[in-house]
């Protein structure tokens, strides 16, 4: 058998001398030597050439995030940050041989000369802002000029459009965005956003080609939603702002609340300020002065006295009191009428500081202590609102008999006018203090209840006779609607020296409509020096063109007997329709 | 074995090619949808504007002076309020 043995091929038998393969192999050695010092030289220390290269195609972009918007409670806008151009350059990038028209062009657009442009260009900076915050359109034009490394990016700046009106209630906030004043600044956190990051890389047109990872999203700022209602919030602050022009007054102030729920619906105060002109923002106009300042309440405590006295059953709305002439050591206890013999119900129609005296020196002071207490005066609301005070009430076992009388019809004790329409949310809640609320709630909160459901039924009834003949305040009349209140005017307090006697705060704090309470509108006007300074005469119409409004806003039927005013010959004539 | 490596090396170019194309493909997109973004953005703060414009417009104030000066309009007075009553 024929075995094919396989021959060895040439190539295999020819052998070469050996130093040749190793001049190969040290060859490729000394190749791959050449190749790592190349790499070490490029990677490592002659590296500036190539990261400067590099560097000029990397950037970071911030990613500006937007402050939360502050709403009303129909969702209409209080303050909303909106985009405003900035231009920022990259220097760098800027070509040296640019265009002499376009740069001139450009530095007039920019509102600068044109050296200090070409000084601004030439610096060694990786990026610099060269104007902020300016016009859209302006910045279209600067964007048409098309100059390489010229990029115009967006900036927030805030906005108030419900201006003056609103502008204690919503703040302000600073240049940075942070926030100043009022809910801005009570609420600076929750509004904030977080900006965010991203590298990228550019390409030669400046478009962002790639992103280099570690992308960080802007977080925007959580919207916050008030209870102020924008509609009932300017037509209270126009009403106050005409008292205090009408009575040449110092200042004023109005406060709304839906004693239901326990929201504020509006909170004004006089004198103002736009929230929009940056440049004006401080002096005394900024102050909320509803909220921080305190002032002694005078008559428009003596509900709450007479309600305690109710509720503890020394006297009843027909009890008939001797009201004549009384004396507490040196000082005489005035009236602004003699008096003979009035009813309980009476001394709130007229607004006896006797009668009201005589019936809150029947009582413990710590049941009057306590009641103060109960109603939030002494302590600051706890409505998250910057600079709110407690106002001033004495321990009881400080009082004299004086400082009870006085206190009855509201001197020696100090409160603010936020705190005084709080207190009477008990006339609405059928004796339950409302927990007050400046943003808006969907569930009406538990209150505590402060007097029984049947005293206040009777003190509501008491202060629709103080609106009607024969009361402090016809003024206070809403057309077609029942409403009560009662009027305050308090001689201010000169410091040590006692009282002034010309000065004068005029208050009126009322409910509506009686029927069926709703809510609580309580106004201040600080010295009116014309026109009268009785709290029903410079206060109530405010209380009446206010309430007449919200209840009208709150879409209220009206209450008040229309078929009597009919035939009173008020009313339009009617006609009975059938559905 | 000549025809795999020919396979092999028509394989690898196809790739080079293909990796050259997604590459640039890529970015387009990613350019595009940089493009978008920015509208995206855009579109938002022109309807931020807008909602401000409208706010701006619909002020209360502003309804209330325009209903009085210009359209001449009142508020109810008493005696030019009829009230309707439901039938109980």
């Amino acid at each position: 058998m024929r075995v094919n043995r396989p021959v060895p091929s040439a190539t295999l038998v020819l052998r070469l001398p050996m130093w040749r393969s190793r001049v190969v192999l040290f060859l490729m050695f000394a190749g791959f030597c050449a190749l790592i010092a190349r790499a070490l030289w490029i990677q490592g220390l002659g590296n500036d050439f190539y990261a400067e290269k590099g560097n000029k195609v990397k950037r970071v972009l911030e990613l500006n995030a937007v402050r939360g918007k502050i709403v009303d409670r129909n969702g209409i806008i209080l303050a909303t940050s909106l985009e405003a151009k900035t231009i920022v350059a990259y220097p760098d990038v800027v070509p040296d041989d640019l265009d002499k028209n376009k740069i001139q062009e450009f530095a007039k657009l920019l509102q600068m000369s044109e050296a200090d442009l070409r000084k601004k260009l030439s610096e060694s900076r990786n990026q610099l802002y060269l104007r902020r915050q300016i016009e859209p359109d302006v910045a279209a034009k600067i964007k048409a000029l098309e100059i390489p490394g010229i990029v115009i990016t967006s900036e927030y700046r805030r906005y108030y459009p419900e201006g003056e009106s609103a502008a204690h209630v919503v703040g302000f906030t600073n240049i940075s965005d942070a926030g100043q004043e009022g809910m801005e600044l009570s609420n600076n956190t929750y509004l904030t956003g977080k900006n965010g990051q991203r590298n990228v890389i550019i390409d030669r047109l400046g478009r962002v080609v790639d992103d280099l990872g570690n992308f960080v999203p802007p977080k925007n700022g959580q919207d916050l939603q008030l209870s102020i209602d924008s509609k009932i919030q300017s037509i209270a602050y126009e009403a106050v702002k005409k008292a205090v022009e009408t009575h040449h007054a110092k200042s004023g102030g109005a406060v709304v609340i839906d004693a239901i729920t326990g929201e504020v619906l509006a909170l004004a105060n006089w004198p103002s300020y736009n929230p929009n002109r940056r440049d004006k923002l401080s002096g005394e106009q900024l102050r909320n002065r509803v909220l921080t300042d305190t002032f002694e309440p005078g008559s428009t405590m003596k509900p709450l006295t007479i309600a305690l006295a109710l509720e503890k059953g020394i006297v009843t709305p027909n009890t008939m009191m001797t009201i004549g002439h009384l004396q507490i050591g040196k000082k005489v206890i005035t009236d602004t009428h003699p008096y003979g013999v009035l009813s309980v119900a009476q001394i709130i129609q007229k607004s006896s500081n006797i009668g009201t005296s005589r019936i809150a020196l029947q009582m413990a002071p710590e049941e009057m202590w306590s009641l103060f207490q109960a109603v939030g005066f002494g302590q600051a609301p706890k409505i998250g609102f910057p600079g709110a005070v407690a106002g001033l009430v004495k321990p009881y076992d400080k009082w004299g008999k004086l400082d009870q009388a006085s206190m009855s019809y509201g001197y020696s004790i100090s409160t603010s006018l936020f705190q005084l329409a709080k207190a009477y949310t008990i006339f609405v809640r059928d004796g339950e203090l409302a927990p007050i609320s400046m943003q808006k709630i969907e569930q009406p909160q538990v209150g505590t209840q402060v007097i029984s459901a049947k005293v206040a039924m009777q003190v509501r009834t008491m202060m629709e006779t103080v609106t009607q003949e024969g009361g402090t305040a016809l003024k206070a009349q809403v057309p077609g609607y029942r409403v009560g209140g009662k009027t305050g005017t308090a001689h201010k307090s000169n410091g040590k020296k006692g009282y002034s006697a010309n000065r004068y705060d005029a208050f009126f704090v009322g409910i509506a409509p009686i029927s069926a309470p709703r809510i609580v509108v309580a106004v201040v006007i600080d010295e009116p020096t014309v026109g009268g300074h009785y709290g029903g005469e410079v206060a109530a119409p405010v209380f009446s063109s206010v309430t007449g409004a919200t209840l009208r806003a709150l879409n209220i039927a009206p209450d008040a007997n229309t078929s009597q005013l009919v035939q009173n010959g008020m009313g339009a004539p009617y006609q009975q329709v059938k559905y | 074995m000549n025809r795999s490596v020919v396979i092999l090396i028509l394989a690898l170019m196809g790739c080079s090619f293909l990796l050259v194309y997604s590459q640039q493909k890529t970015r387009q997109l990613f350019i595009e949808k940089n493009r978008a973004e920015i509208f995206e953005r855009k579109l938002n703060q022109e309807w931020l504007r807008l909602e401000y414009e409208q706010r701006e417009l619909s002020r209360s104030t502003r309804i209330i002076e325009i209903a009085k000066k210009q359209l001449r309009m009142n508020e109810a007075k008493q005696d030019q309020t009829m009230y309707l009553k439901e039938k109980e």
